[in-house]
């Protein structure tokens, strides 16, 4: 079933997505994409009468994140009186999730609380088995080398481990919660749920307090351990260990310097709050140990309804590196590299999509006219970003490590572009084939980097072979994509000139700069592209415009994304950057549409975020609601992106020569 | 005449065909007045029901009538509400001269319901069989959530007790269409069995080597279950599918947990 999260968990080793009412949707462990345990697991109340389960629609939500930090606390109120308060987050060190419940009613309650799990370990409901060992507290689930393990404090009082779906329904524990008592069943094996549970007494000045973890291990005894260690420990102890552990790494976060922004109310601490949550977001998408990104936490497991995106794409994590780079974790780029040449493939190119470990995934891109050849430019473009900010003898270290990879990468491109441009494949969309601007953008980018890397390798012949295989892409691609109307052509599709307008395009200037906005022909092409993509592409939904990717766009209902929209603000910005305000009035008069549009544009993201602040992939076009993928690395990504661009634009008007005279700073984006 | 859900007025294919749906106060006389009125003015009824089930004090009459083309029917309809007992009246031409033999939108059991062929049911359970794993137990559970849905709204609507609350399941089986049944039951040692007659899902199934009516089964286990407030089991154990004259369903208590047979699913079929 689809499902999508309105927050995410994690630590090093554990991811979790929840709904807006506290129910687990993904509980994933060892790897971020695998293996996938939880198909459901919420608390539930018996009142005496009936089951009132925690997702109910009479429960009214707010979710919302502990600030600067991955916890999670979650507020809801029943008609009938009853609160029931929950606070999650990762163990700081462990896979396991805590889960504290505070239950409080207007009057006297006495019933029961129960913690109900449907679980699927190793993301498969058949040939499980579960056991529940009282003396330890421990209610556990386990097939092969994958363990889930339920334990409490208090202790739970009572349990059951039934068949979820078969004819001997009496011990299915859902239907056995609905009397209020739980048989006690001790073991089962097959396709199988449980429920613990306590007695719940409740007076107006007495709520009740009961904290649940759920704990992942390869093996029984490391289970057991595990479990041990968290119930030893005191809450609070855990709670506060979980929250310094997360504050301290936020610490190292570029410090911004925004200003307050006139027409745009409480903007500038949304801004540090999103650019913070997707900071926290990011890093809990990252496999630590290998360097990998999901794209966003697999919520379509069985592709009902897209291609999943609980995967590694080279294209989203060489963007989601960069940018966690320029916000001040360059160890992100090392470990991500250092994973793309493990999983570069012979000829030089990397597949459509990899699982975290370097397994190829699922994929429709098996063959050399099916694969995304501007996944092998995007990845070398971002090698050479970060290449360019190391100090020796790091940067040495890194150029020996990964010369034969950026050389190989390079040969691969200059194969496949023999014409001047790309053979056909399939796009960044992924629902064209053909030659696309795009992707001749991303290939113009790689080898130029490549180029520049082969310099420093003393491979001068290299990298003017390189080099100008780039030129004659980037002069191809004008000569035959560009169009009377002023904008790039998507590229070929069916044999034909697909003069289709596709925000892809603005990639000719971000972030693969084949086009510069300081040769004025080129600056007039890039402004003329985003006014091409603005009026084409926008769909007015949340009181602005959201960018949608193409016209015609089909997937999900043609919905605006948040990739698109924050790319060409992105771009806005870059143009900004470009621009001295002081230079004259029409450059200050340039430089405060761009930026003032810039940021309408991503106040527009910003209200497409989730209750809890997550960044999804789509808006939806009638009620403006975060609609798919979330959180989306990707979309986390641009947002840094845009922030710390605006951060930069403050600082060089900080440090104009008019802030050295007077003092004062310039009213540059007071636009009302 | 009948197809499917509706049928085709074919008296008089000059004529247009024309229904009203009138709310009128339930009265000794008032349907007799009401049709008394369509016949003043010509208006041949040919297709009618009437139903005060929910409040006696008033009544609904659907009725589809043939007129004259070019009939003033908004003046018809005006003096028909102007009449005592009529509370409002809803009319409209069937284009494609369809009379519908169902109220939309439908209810059944307090909730909006529709109505599909039993083919189209038995469709799904097969699709399910050969799609979904585990798709007995699905469709059991399916089965016990309806049946026990069934039994609260029942609570709600009559006076059931421990003798009469297979009666009324009787009477819910015929008005669905799903078969007429017999029983025996022991509600003190939940022992006993239903036997279905012309079960939908047997006919509809055709021949087979085992029992097809499990989503009956469940559905009388959710039922018998909630209305005794007893945990029951109930399975098929003779069926129409396999050659059987009806179909029968045996009932017992529902072991306490579950035993080592069930685990190794040596009781399940």
């Amino acid at each position: 079933m689809i499902r999508q999260p309105n927050a995410i968990l994690g630590n090093d080793r554990l991811l979790v997505t929840m709904g807006k009412k506290g129910e687990i949707f993904g509980f994933y462990y060892p790897g971020r994409d695998f293996a996938q345990h939880v198909e459901e697991s919420q608390a539930c109340i018996h009142d005496g009468k009936e089951l009132i389960w925690s997702n109910a629609r009479e429960w009214v939500s707010d979710q919302k994140y502990i600030e600067n930090t991955n916890i999670v606390s979650t507020e809801m109120k029943n008609h009938n009186g009853l609160q029931m308060d929950i606070l999650d987050f990762v163990h700081p060190s462990l896979p396991v999730l805590v889960r504290k419940y505070r239950i409080t009613s207007q009057r006297s309650f006495n019933g029961k609380f129960f913690y109900y799990s449907n679980l699927q370990v190793g993301e498969i409901k058949k040939k499980n088995s579960a056991f529940c060992d009282y003396d330890s507290g421990l209610l556990a689930q386990y097939w092969k080398s994958h363990y889930i393990g339920i334990s409490s404090d208090p202790i739970f009082k009572e349990w059951q481990i039934g068949k979820a779906m078969d004819t001997i329904w009496w011990t299915n524990a859902k239907f056995d919660m609905e009397d209020g008592k739980l048989q006690k069943k001790h073991e089962d094996i097959g396709n199988l749920n449980c429920a613990i549970g306590w007695d719940l007494n409740i007076d107006v000045e007495k709520p009740a307090e009961f904290t649940v973890f759920i704990g992942a291990a390869s093996r029984r005894n490391t289970l057991y351990r595990k479990m041990r260690q968290v119930q030893k420990k005191n809450f609070e102890d855990i709670y506060n260990e979980t929250q310094e552990k997360w504050i301290k790494w936020l610490s190292r976060k570029k410090l911004l310097e925004l200003p307050d922004y006139l027409g745009f109310e409480k903007f500038k601490l949304e801004m540090q709050m999103t650019f913070n949550r997707s900071l926290l977001t990011l890093t809990i998408l990252n496999d630590p140990g290998r360097g990998s990104f999901v794209a966003a936490p697999e919520f379509d497991h069985e592709f009902e309804m897209s291609g999943g995106y609980g995967y590694c794409w080279n294209r989203d994590s060489a963007e989601i590196v960069t940018s966690l780079l320029e916000a001040g974790y360059p160890e992100y780029c090392s470990r991500f590299f250092k994973w793309c040449k493990a999983t570069q493939m012979h000829d030089g190119s990397w597949f459509q999509r990899y699982w975290l470990d370097g397994n190829k995934a699922p994929s429709w891109g098996n063959f050399s006219f099916s694969t995304q050849i501007d996944e092998t430019g995007s990845t070398i473009f971002a090698m050479d970003q970060y290449y360019r900010t190391l100090q020796h003898p790091i940067k040495d270290e890194f150029l020996e490590s990964i010369w034969a990879t950026v050389l190989n990468a390079a040969e691969y491109l200059m194969r496949r572009t023999a014409e001047g441009m790309h053979d056909p494949c399939i796009g960044l969309w992924e629902t064209h084939t053909g030659v696309f601007t795009y992707t001749n953008a991303a290939i113009y980018a790689g080898l130029l980097s490549a180029a520049n890397i082969a310099i420093d390798y003393n491979e001068r012949g290299l990298a003017d072979r390189w080099t100008e295989r780039a030129e004659l892409i980037k002069k191809t691609t004008i000569d035959r994509f560009w169009l009377d109307d002023e904008y790039f052509a998507r590229g070929i599709t069916n044999g034909q000139l697909d003069t289709a307008i596709d925000a892809s395009i603005i990639g000719t200037f971000v972030p693969f700069g084949m086009l510069s906005p300081e040769i004025p022909k080129e600056k007039e092409m890039i402004k003329s592209i985003m006014e091409n993509i603005e009026k084409h592409l926008r769909v007015p939904v949340n009181d602005h415009f959201g960018i949608k990717r193409y016209v015609d766009d089909n997937y999900i209902e043609g919905n605006p994304w948040i990739v698109t929209t924050l790319w060409l603000s992105k771009a806005m910005l870059e143009m900004a950057s470009d621009i001295d305000p002081y230079d004259g009035d029409t450059e200050n008069k340039e430089h405060r549409k761009l930026t003032h549009d810039a940021l309408k544009y991503i106040q527009w993201s910003l209200k497409g975020r989730t209750g809890a602040g997550m960044l999804p992939e789509q808006v939806n076009k009638y009620t403006g609601s975060p609609a798919w993928a979330i959180p989306l690395s990707w979309s986390c990504a641009l947002m840094m992106d845009n922030i710390l661009l605006l951060d930069e634009i403050q600082r060089k008007l900080n440090s104009s020569k008019e802030m050295e005279h007077t003092g004062s700073s310039h009213d540059i984006f007071r636009l009302s | 005449m009948v197809r499917d859900l509706y049928m085709f007025s074919r008296v008089n294919k000059e004529a247009d065909v024309v229904w009203f749906k009138i709310a009128y106060e339930n009265t000794l006389q008032s349907e007799a007045d009401i049709t008394s009125f369509f016949a003043e003015k010509g208006l041949d009824i040919r297709f009618a029901y009437l139903d005060s089930s929910e409040d006696p004090t008033k009544g609904k009459y659907v009725m589809f009538t043939e007129a004259e083309k070019g009939r003033d029917i908004d003046s018809i309809a005006e003096e028909l509400e102007n009449m005592d007992v009529v509370h409002s009246v809803k009319w409209g031409y069937s284009k494609n001269r369809a009379i519908q033999s169902v109220d939309f939108p439908l209810k059944i059991l307090g909730d909006r319901a529709v109505l599909i062929r039993a083919k189209t049911f038995v469709d799904i359970i097969n699709i399910m069989n050969e799609h979904v794993p585990q798709s007995e137990g699905l469709i059991t559970i399916i089965g016990l959530r309806n049946g026990a849905g069934a039994a609260r709204y029942m609570q709600d609507m009559a006076e059931m007790n421990d003798d009469n609350f297979l009666d009324l399941l009787g009477e819910l089986f015929m008005a669905a269409g799903w078969g007429k049944i017999e029983y025996e039951i022991n509600v003190f040692e939940l022992s006993g069995n239903v036997r279905v007659i012309d079960s939908f899902l047997a006919e509809e199934f055709g021949e087979s080597d085992v029992p097809v009516c499990a989503y009956m089964s469940a559905f009388l286990a959710g039922y018998i279950s909630e209305c005794l407030k007893k945990t029951v089991q109930v399975r098929e154990s003779r069926c129409k599918s396999m050659g059987d004259g009806v179909c029968e369903h045996v009932i017992s208590p529902a072991p306490s947990g579950v035993k080592i047979e069930h685990v190794l699913r040596g009781e399940l079929h």
